[in-house]
């Protein structure tokens, strides 16, 4: 049954254009951000050319090369890894703390319930931007720091939709019976409800990779991410100061950003509407 | 209707509190002493200064002691003293804070107009060419990070084109009368409120089609035209006034995240606010600045939320009956 299901959960998702579009064009971003150790086996940021060639105008530098000469193709590929692993372990991290903050809320009840919405709604407040950039400040500018400061500011919609979902299935028969069966409520929560509960979990957290990956890109670009790996954020924050004559070393890696986030949040939206058949319709 | 208003300005206290303790842990958390990296960046050697420094902030303490100590003086206003600008810490964000206000007031707007008319204009004309159009524009602006959006607008409306100031909020070395002034400020306002707004009017846009839609299929709008009232009445009176609650709700849920999009906004457009500000504290090891921004920062979007909150009691008499 839970094969067919899949299936179904699969042929709706097939069905939606939009969604098979960002599933493609993730791919290809994915397929690049692999390759580019075998593409651009040299290092990235080493120059290889002339400075300032435009994109298309040279069979060897099909994205151009910037100011300094180096290879813009090569440190896009290099970047897409950068982006993609921060945006993934940044969505992980969010998804960590809200399941479980949303998860106990909802189990709990009471006071916790209204301990943790509080703390939610703590984080919620902050302008998330300005945490990050203090989180990088006090910490210093590693991409481990980053990636957890972005997870700790993109959780709450994750907790509050966790809590939502098992407000829903706290008092359902099933889980009354493994509670009179004498079950800790940690497995309760683990192994009865979360499953149930985490479909819709997991479609919002694709969702958060879209949203870590434009946070990650303004750190970057601000000159405050790690400066031993190279970012698409980082090469638009390079190529700023050359707008007025090649404006396309900015162009080239934010398209390269866009792309992605769109790709991400197309592929969301048909999670979306593939777990809920019905809201499509209308 | 006071007593709520009262009530729900209580509420942000709580939060300001959280917002300073979670402050004091990131202090806590700084790799080797903050007063030393502190004391370290402003240059004090002298001994005594040290001393008397290291009694100020209370280091030589208990953890607990010092955590109230820093409550308490966040509580009556003073965050430290900034040795870069020479001034107390709240003195300096006090002053760069209107700059950033404005702009984030201008992107709101930007984002309620384009966004609710683009959804509005979407719904009325749903699954027609108009409704794609809007659509893919939303997809397209839901993606762009904002700071690049800035400069691509900067690359054409102000370098090739000439139309708009590449950046600062003033025109520098020109008498101005003060309608000139504002209309010089508005005018170097124009790109970085758009860069900063649009990823809003994208969300709004959205938001906007899908609660129209659904507000088009109840019975009271049925009802209103069945009474005769023509089509466009109907949407205007009746279907836009109620579809507009949800985007109020994302308003109030979205304004920290809008401050700190105009940090990055300012840095790109130079714009004299909080977020360059930030930025240059942040790269100078400013910590009571930095610290300075992000509490003040809370307690600007606490009371933003708060009034967005009463603004929707206003707008729905459902809520203010409970």
């Amino acid at each position: 049954m839970a094969v067919s299901r899949a299936v179904e959960f699969a042929r709706r998702f097939a069905r939606n254009r939009a969604a098979l579009v960002g599933l493609v064009l993730i791919l290809a971003v994915l397929g690049f951000a692999i390759a580019a150790p075998w593409m651009f086996p040299r290092n990235p940021l080493r120059i290889v050319g002339r400075p300032e060639i435009w994109p298309f105008a040279s069979w060897r530098f099909p994205l151009g090369t910037d100011s300094l000469g180096r290879d813009i193709a090569a440190m896009v590929a290099h970047g897409a890894r950068t982006t993609l692993l921060i945006g993934l372990f940044a969505s992980l991290t969010a998804t960590l703390i809200g399941v479980s903050v949303g998860a106990s809320a909802a189990y709990f009840g009471g006071w916790a319930d209204e301990a943790l919405m509080r703390f939610t709604e703590l984080f919620q407040t902050i302008p998330n931007l300005i945490f990050v950039l203090t989180i990088v400040a006090i910490l210093g500018q590693k991409i481990e720091y980053i990636t957890i400061a972005v997870g700790v500011v993109t959780w709450t919609p994750i907790a509050r939709l966790t809590r939502a979902e098992f407000l829903t299935l706290r008092d359902r028969e099933f889980v009354q019976a493994c509670r009179s069966m004498g079950m800790g409520d940690l497995r309760i929560m683990m192994r009865e409800i979360l499953p149930n509960a985490l479909p819709p979990v997991i479609v919002l957290s694709s969702l958060v990779v879209a949203g870590a990956i434009l946070f990650e890109s303004s750190v970057s670009f601000l000159g405050l991410g790690d400066p031993n790996v190279s970012s698409w954020g980082r090469l638009i924050g390079d190529g700023r100061t050359l707008i007025r004559t090649s404006w396309y070393i900015c162009a080239v890696p934010g398209v390269a950003i866009m792309l992605t986030v769109l790709a991400l949040n197309l592929i969301g939206d048909g999670l979306n509407d593939a777990l809920n058949p019905k809201l499509r319709d209308r | 209707m006071q007593r709520i208003i009262a009530r729900r300005l209580a509420q942000i206290i709580p939060l300001v509190l959280g917002v300073i303790v979670l402050s004091f842990t990131l202090i806590q958390m700084a790799p080797g002493s903050l007063f030393d990296v502190m004391t370290a960046e402003q240059q004090v050697t002298n001994p005594e200064m040290l001393e008397k420094l290291r009694h100020l902030y209370g280091v030589d303490q208990p953890t607990y002691v010092q955590l109230f100590k820093y409550i308490w003086s966040v509580i009556t206003l003073d965050f430290g003293f900034s040795y870069r600008q020479n001034a107390p810490v709240l003195d300096v964000i006090l002053q760069q804070l209107p700059a950033t206000v404005i702009l984030m007031l201008a992107a709101i707007a930007i984002a309620l107009l384009v966004g609710v008319t683009a959804g509005v204009l979407a719904s009325v004309k749903v699954n027609t060419i108009w409704d794609n159009l809007i659509s893919l524009g939303a997809v397209f602006f839901f993606a762009a990070p904002s700071f690049w959006l800035g400069i691509m607008m900067t690359v054409l409306f102000a370098v090739k084109l000439g139309w708009l100031p590449v950046g600062g909020m003033r025109s520098i070395g020109v008498e101005q009368n003060a309608i000139e002034a504002t209309f010089d400020v508005m005018q170097h306002m124009v790109l970085p409120a758009t860069a900063l707004g649009l990823f809003y009017a994208a969300t709004y846009a959205r938001v906007m089609r899908a609660s129209m839609l659904e507000i088009f299929r109840l019975d009271f709008v049925r009802t209103a035209r069945a009474k005769g009232l023509s089509r466009t009445r109907v949407t205007i009176a009746h279907v836009l006034r109620n579809a507009l609650l949800p985007v109020v709700t994302l308003l109030g849920l979205q304004l920290g995240t809008v401050l700190g999009g105009s940090v990055v906004i300012e840095a790109v457009f130079s714009w004299p606010g909080i977020g360059s500000l930030l930025f240059d504290s942040v790269m100078s090891r400013n910590f009571p600045m930095v610290l300075g921004v992000l509490i003040l920062g809370s307690v600007v979007v606490a009371v933003a939320n708060a009034s967005v909150d009463l603004l929707y009691m206003r707008l729905d008499p459902r809520i203010r009956a409970r």
